[in-house]
């Protein structure tokens, strides 16, 4: 609108007698709005402030990955060196290792994490004592209210090769060192992150068996459906869009990993790099360990840029199973 | 009649024999899940001399309350973590539930032609992140936050994109518009609209996120880890992580046997450590029964969208 007045020759304007009384409502409209938008403004504000800081900035911080960075000189002089810590990164063993691992781990745990808990949700739903569910439901849940520091207590507890549970019962003679053992640790990551996350992903599927129309089951069972007919043949197409839903949505943080499961439950243990080591847990300890800010930044650039595409994918084929559970 | 009987009998059988598998398996499973925190505390009942003999086991060989008389010989190291890792969580949860809110409000109303915009800003957040190192970076080179105690409050937890999208969902399903229409008309200014109907009527989801919140702050370690060196701004979570590492260390280096002998002396003991462990995760064990209906809720919002 502006830029229609200012066209108009000034002639042209003081040739209307309404013009001043147009122009005097325009204005107080663009008031009355200011006057309703700006305490908006003003109510976010410090969510935008934070928004900036603590999302934006950071992204800008992947500039960091294509310079050689010298903190004497600070980050802006830095020299650019473009694609060399990358080149340095994927040239050493360790860029393998941990991109192996974030893949195998994140793609056995997400098949294996939805067969046990829709398991979990059919044997939620099939327990006729509703009390006893109701009390069991919160048990199962309970192990994810713990923090990665806690549970690399209880895996201590298990595993200390001197006083451990498991060396203590089951090999008291020949005590087996398992912080010093590679080749343990899938399994036992594998046990831990079931025993953390079961409740959790059960959960969901619980409340979709929940939500089922009760006369299907009634009319399979009149037509004379054993349950594990029914499961088969209602339940389990009735979770399906749920399962493609689930699935999509994991596929599409299959480069991200739990840091503190895979960084703390081993306890940082060198031993154990070639199974226990992931991008997150490489990106800390490049940072913080080996002060190689690099490579560090290298690997972090890698999994976010990896990690919006993947994200950007999932959620175009979620789109195109169900609109209302997309992201965006 | 008969004819009846003999079809459903069986399907019965069949029922009651799926109830009874389900129930035994889900309470192994519940057993499963609850053995771990029974053997801590079994270890913290323990005295150190079976610790030694016995190892780790599910019921004290014998029982002492030793572990719990160290801890209240260390009350002040102990309890500054404590009372710093209470103060961080009421301060983030509160600013957390704040800042969401006042952030969400906005985004649902229909007369703020710029709410898609702020919108797409909070979806893009949630899509892409510039990852640890440049958050690292941020923080430390820009804000200096090292060793103070906003590192442990300010990065990562302040304020999450899922909950503002998830309070924004709630305002636009629950508060009718017309109520603030109505408020508008009778003059009420934004921020009376927010302060006095917005936020009464979304005390659910507010308690929700406010207690994923609390949880996170509660359980937070990474902060103290990347962050913190000093010893006097330990939360529970590091202190206990830091525990852990003295130990680990003292087990692996080289320094001649009777000196680590001395430094380990200088530590908990394998009971009081477990003891520590247990007091961490007492408050959210003694909540848990009466918010837990509200967590399960907030998993099945979350564990879609999130």
């Amino acid at each position: 609108m502006p830029k229609l007045m200012n066209t108009r020759s000034p002639a042209a304007q003081a040739s209307s007698p309404y013009d001043d009384v147009l122009k005097k409502r325009k204005r107080a409209r663009r008031a009355a709005e200011f006057k309703n938008i700006f305490p908006m403004f003003l109510m976010m504000l410090p969510g935008i402030i934070y928004l900036v800081c603590n999302n934006y900035l950071p992204m800008f911080g992947i500039l960091i990955a294509f310079k050689k960075v010298n903190f004497s000189i600070g980050i802006f002089k830095s020299p650019w060196v473009w694609f060399d810590n990358f080149r340095f990164l994927f040239e050493t063993k360790d860029a393998w290792i941990m991109i192996r691992n974030t893949l195998a781990y994140n793609a056995v745990w997400i098949l294996m994490g939805m067969a046990i808990a829709i398991f979990v949700a059919l044997c939620m739903a099939e327990i006729s004592n509703r009390r006893i569910a109701k009390v069991i439901q919160p048990v199962i849940c309970f192990p994810s209210m713990v923090s990665a520091v806690i549970l690399s207590f209880i895996v201590y507890a298990f595993l200390s090769t001197t006083y451990g549970f498991i060396n203590r019962s089951f090999f008291k003679d020949s005590p087996i060192n398992w912080y010093a053992s590679a080749q343990y640790w899938p399994f036992i990551l594998t046990i831990v992150h079931f025993w953390q996350s079961t409740g959790q992903s059960s959960i969901i599927y619980m409340a979709s068996i929940g939500g089922i129309d009760k006369g299907l089951y009634e009319a399979a069972r009149i037509d004379g459906a054993s349950k594990f007919k029914q499961i088969i043949h209602i339940t389990l197409p009735m979770l399906r869009p749920m399962m493609t839903l689930m699935l999509l949505l994991s596929v599409g943080r299959i480069f991200n990993s739990d840091f503190g499961l895979f960084y703390q439950v081993p306890l940082g243990s060198g031993l154990l790099y070639n199974t226990t080591q992931t991008i997150d847990t490489y990106v800390y300890r490049a940072l913080l360990e080996l002060n190689n800010v690099g490579m560090s930044s290298a690997a972090s650039v890698f999994q976010a840029v990896i990690g919006f595409v993947l994200v950007i994918l999932s959620n175009a084929f979620v789109r195109m199973i169900d609109k209302d559970s997309a992201l965006f | 009649m008969n004819d009846r009987k003999k079809v459903k009998a069986p399907a019965i059988r069949d029922e009651r024999l799926f109830h009874n598998v389900a129930l035994v398996l889900m309470a192994l499973l519940a057993l499963y899940c609850l053995a771990p925190f029974f053997l801590m505390l079994s270890v913290s009942l323990s005295t150190e001399q079976s610790l030694n003999t016995g190892g780790y086991s599910f019921w004290p060989k014998e029982f002492s309350l030793n572990a719990y008389d160290y801890l209240w010989s260390k009350r002040f190291t102990i309890g500054r973590a404590y009372g710093l890792t209470i103060l961080v969580t009421v301060i983030g949860t509160l600013t957390n539930l704040l800042l969401t809110s006042l952030f969400a409000y906005p985004l649902s109303r229909k007369d703020f032609k710029y709410r898609n915009v702020f919108a797409f800003v909070i979806f893009f957040s949630l899509m892409f992140n510039g990852g640890l190192t440049a958050s690292y970076i941020v923080w430390t080179r820009i804000f200096q936050i090292k060793n103070t105690i906003w590192a442990l409050i300010i990065p990562g937890g302040l304020m999450g994109g899922m909950n503002i999208l998830m309070v924004r969902n709630y305002f636009n399903a629950n508060v009718p518009y017309s109520i603030v229409e109505a408020a508008r008309i009778d003059g009420a200014s934004t921020f009376r609209i927010y302060w006095r109907i917005m936020l009464p009527l979304s005390k659910p989801v507010m308690t929700t996120i406010g207690l994923f919140a609390a949880l996170g702050y509660w359980n937070n370690w990474t902060n103290g880890l990347y962050y913190i060196t000093d010893t006097k701004l330990y939360t529970i979570q590091v202190y206990l992580k830091k525990l852990m590492d003295s130990i680990q260390f003292l087990k692996s280096s080289d320094v001649a046997a009777e000196s680590a002998a001395l430094a380990f002396k200088a530590l908990p003991t394998e009971s009081a450590r477990m003891a520590i462990a247990i007091i961490a995760i007492l408050p959210i064990l003694m909540v848990y029964p009466f918010i837990q209906k509200e967590l399960v809720k907030g998993m099945v919002i979350g564990g879609v969208k999130g």
